[in-house]
């Protein structure tokens, strides 16, 4: 060892040869991330008759290796709306942050004003954009559940590049081909959501992380879910996947010890 | 003051023959003529107040609030300028926020009296600044728990942190009064503006360091105490305004918020009903008569 | 010489504690004409009497629209009432832009406060020479606030500032009592009467001197609002003839309270 920190921690030189630095070297482009490192995967959102329902399984990855398992992925804000995290964890921390310091800063006056999910959606998107304009992105894919100016509820994504989409339901990551398709059956546009039940909502959720489950192989049975309504939050993030049947799997190629 | 006019008061940050900052006096004789503000420290929590005196009839009835929020779990009031108080309270904002920031955990309120008496004192030093016409109080409750980072997500091993002291009490209220000079000391039981001295007064009498006082009569403790302190300028209508911050377990959870209507409206009937009992023991102050009116103070 | 030793820049305290630089700047609002506001449970007004410097000038502005919701009348110097409604056009934009929300009152209003008053304590500034009133309505329903040159802001059910505003504020205090019930027409008159109080002997109420400012909630909230117009000229001859001289018949609030 020597007294240059960038040798500290790092293998002799004289036993494996010089180290290579070529990444360290400041010219050539200026290159901010280029992937996510440590993720999280699908986060799946219904609306109905007076609220959303929303949800993430609470696994971060780093790559293949299931690297955290008790990763709450659905934050709350001003105890009205819930921002559901797919993509980077450390990018999620810093806007966690972020979302914190604007709760606070909304906190300074009692006076009734409040940012309602579909500010904090607007809010959100800016960020996302900003950062990908300086080249500089945030590798998230976000839901925004809560309620709109007339109380409605409210669901929207935004995601690293800026871009904003609304829907009755809403996937992120693999969820959006495994999980949108059987949430569309359910809710198929706003008026079909909007005769939803919070029951019916709830089932097709928990149907779709199940599903999930079943399929992504970077998913976990420990998830987190929350119901967004007027009334306020109820937000679990210890729930557990019920009645699992993997009577299917034998009938995929590939399983187990299987070869054709 | 009998070095008025010999030119040694008309710049701050420039001391006088005998050592003093006169520009530094004065902006206490700033706040001398506020409303009076003042804190009290109970065993489960912080109790903020402040007399406002009404201006004019014109101004919006409970509106126009005095007590500001710093942090989710720190309020402040101060006495003297409003706009410097205003300026202040940003400024503290700024500090819990950079806190945060830099250490991912709410400030303490000792940490946030410091920074904010070196924030003051700053101003004392240069001819190109004028000090703060506010005295500050400042309050609020560090958590007695463990909380979690900012950001955090989920719970590494159960251990949790080390370099911990078996049965040590951390967290709990907290309370300090930042002057112009920015002076700081922790209070008990704090008072500052034109009524300071019989609140004081009345703090010495409440046996405050003993800690038993509950926040729950703190704050008509407190209540009492503004109208007590209204009575030497009785002539003038005033609204009170009350904020408080509680241990976790107690009812705003760490955090500063406006005392309930209905608390305070019970309060101040008390402290209505005290008044009446003791109109007789009075006594007038002449001392701090007040300048003429002035738009900037309440 | 001087007056006295204390009052040449803004960060010299005199003996009493007072700024005489600040309380010198709040006469310049008193050499401004007359403005006035009033706010009712559905509506915000402002009314404001222009000047002409000579026969063939025109009149000054005095009220200014700063976004749809929200305008202020000034009275003062009005460059310094151009850099302040510059900068809330620009925080009233930002909000709207960052968060898809028109930007509560009360938070703009402390945002030029808090300007104004760093001015009042640093060498090389002055403070700013200008008395405002600014109406409008948010979340929270309609606002009315008054901003000094002291940085100090204060929310008001009704105000009068500017040359001889003592007459206007005795006649606002004295029907204080009726303008949370009044409907916009019955605030404007009002506000005119308030104005008409404080007009020099040889003056009166007339086409080319009247300014008028209308913002108001149609509903609950934010959902439907009374943008904020501003009526100047012949659009205000509606009102300048009601409250002209010998049409209201008696002098005096008796009078003036019958119709409704």
């Amino acid at each position: 060892m020597n007294h240059l920190p960038q040798a500290w921690g790092r293998p002799r030189d004289d036993v494996y040869g010089a180290y290579d630095g070529s990444y360290l070297q400041t010219h050539g482009p200026n290159q901010h991330t280029q992937q996510p490192i440590v993720t999280g995967t699908s986060v799946v959102a219904l609306k109905f008759s007076d609220g959303v329902v929303i949800a993430a399984d609470n696994l971060a990855s780093y790559g293949s290796l299931a690297r955290f398992t008790d990763v709450k992925r659905l934050r709350k804000f001003a105890d009205s709306s819930i921002v559901g995290f797919g993509g980077d964890v450390s990018d999620m921390q810093y806007l966690d942050r972020l979302l914190n310091s604007l709760d606070i800063e909304e906190a300074y006056s009692s006076s009734g004003h409040t940012l309602n999910a579909k500010n904090l959606h607007t809010y959100l998107s800016k960020v996302f954009y900003k950062r990908r304009s300086d080249f500089n992105p945030l590798w998230n894919q976000v839901l925004v559940a809560g309620l709109d100016d007339d109380k409605k509820p409210f669901l929207a994504s935004a995601d690293l590049l800026g871009t904003t989409f609304s829907a009755p339901s809403l996937a992120t990551g693999f969820g959006a081909h495994l999980a949108q398709p059987l949430l569309r059956k359910v809710a198929p546009d706003e008026i079909a959501a909007s005769k939803l039940s919070k029951e019916q909502a709830l089932a097709a959720v928990k149907e779709s992380m199940k599903v999930l489950f079943y399929r992504d192989a970077r998913s976990l049975d420990k998830y987190s879910i929350a119901i967004v309504t007027a009334e306020g939050i109820d937000l679990k993030e210890d729930e557990k996947l019920e009645n699992q049947s993997w009577a299917f799997a034998d009938q995929i190629r590939g399983y187990g010890t299987q070869v054709n | 003051m009998t070095s008025i006019g010999t030119g040694y008061d008309l710049t701050n940050s420039v001391f006088s023959p005998d050592g003093r900052n006169f520009q530094v006096e004065y902006a206490v004789k700033a706040v001398e003529n506020g409303g009076t503000s003042i804190g009290i420290r109970c065993k489960d929590g912080v109790v903020l107040a402040v007399e406002k005196v009404i201006s004019s009839k014109l101004l919006k009835p409970g509106a126009n609030k005095r007590i500001a929020t710093i942090d989710r779990h720190m309020g402040a009031v101060s006495s003297g300028l409003v706009p410097d108080g205003r300026h202040f309270v940003s400024r503290a904002r700024d500090e819990a926020a950079s806190w945060r920031k830099v250490y991912k955990t709410p400030i303490t309120t000792a940490d946030m009296a410091s920074r904010m008496g070196g924030y003051l004192q700053a101003y004392t030093l240069y001819s190109s600044v004028r000090p703060f016409g506010i005295t500050a109080i400042v309050g609020g409750w560090d958590s007695e728990l463990e909380l979690p980072v900012d950001g955090q997500v989920g719970n590494g091993p159960s251990i949790g942190s080390g370099g911990k002291v078996e049965g040590k009490k951390y967290g709990g209220p907290g309370l300090y009064m930042i002057e112009p000079s920015g002076l700081y000391w922790g209070y008990y039981g704090a008072a500052t503006g034109k009524g300071r001295q019989t609140a004081k007064a009345e703090l010495e009498k409440l046996d405050l360091a003993a800690g038993k006082l509950s926040l729950e009569d703190g704050v008509k403790e407190a209540a009492r105490i503004i109208y007590v302190a209204h009575a030497d300028n009785k002539d003038k209508e005033f609204e009170l305004e009350m904020t408080w911050i509680s241990s976790l377990d107690g009812p705003t959870k760490g955090r500063h918020e406006e005392v309930p209507k209905e608390i305070l409206e019970e309060a101040e009937r008390l402290a209505k009903k005290a008044l009446e009992g003791d109109d007789d023991e009075e006594e007038t102050k002449e001392d701090d008569k007040p300048a003429e009116e002035d738009k900037m103070e309440e | 010489m001087f007056r006295n030793n204390y009052d040449n820049d803004s960060v010299t305290f005199s003996p009493q504690g007072r700024i005489f630089q600040v309380e010198y700047a709040s006469e310049a609002v008193k050499q401004g004409s007359v403005v006035v506001g009033i706010v009712s449970k559905t509506h915000a007004v402002l009314v404001a009497l222009k000047r002409n410097a000579e026969e063939l000038s025109s009149y000054q502005k005095k009220i200014i629209a700063i976004d749809e919701h929200l305008g202020l009348s000034l009275a003062g110097l009005a460059s310094d009432a151009r850099v302040l409604s510059n900068f809330m056009k620009q925080q009233s934009l930002s909000s709207r832009l960052t968060y898809g929300r028109a930007i509560p009152l009360e938070r703009l209003v402390s945002s030029i406060g808090d300007r104004a008053q760093t001015n009042t304590q640093h060498y090389g500034k002055r403070p700013y020479g200008v008395g405002l009133l600014v109406a409008g309505v948010d979340e929270t329903g309609p606002h009315l606030f008054e901003f000094q040159p002291s940085g100090m802001t204060q929310e008001m059910v009704a105000c009068a500032i500017g040359a001889r505003s003592q007459m206007a504020r005795t006649y606002l205090e004295r029907n204080l009592e009726a303008f949370a019930d009044c409907g916009r027409e019955e605030l404007v008159k009002h506000g005119l009467r308030a104005l008409k109080e404080s007009l020099a002997q040889d003056k009166e109420l007339t086409v080319e001197n009247c300014s008028v400012g209308v913002v108001g909630v149609k509903g609950e909230g934010m959902k439907r609002i009374e943008a904020f117009k501003l009526y100047d000229g012949a659009e205000v001859r509606q009102w300048v003839d009601l409250v002209a001289d010998g049409t209201e018949g008696a002098e005096g609030t008796e009078g003036m309270e019958v119709d409704l």
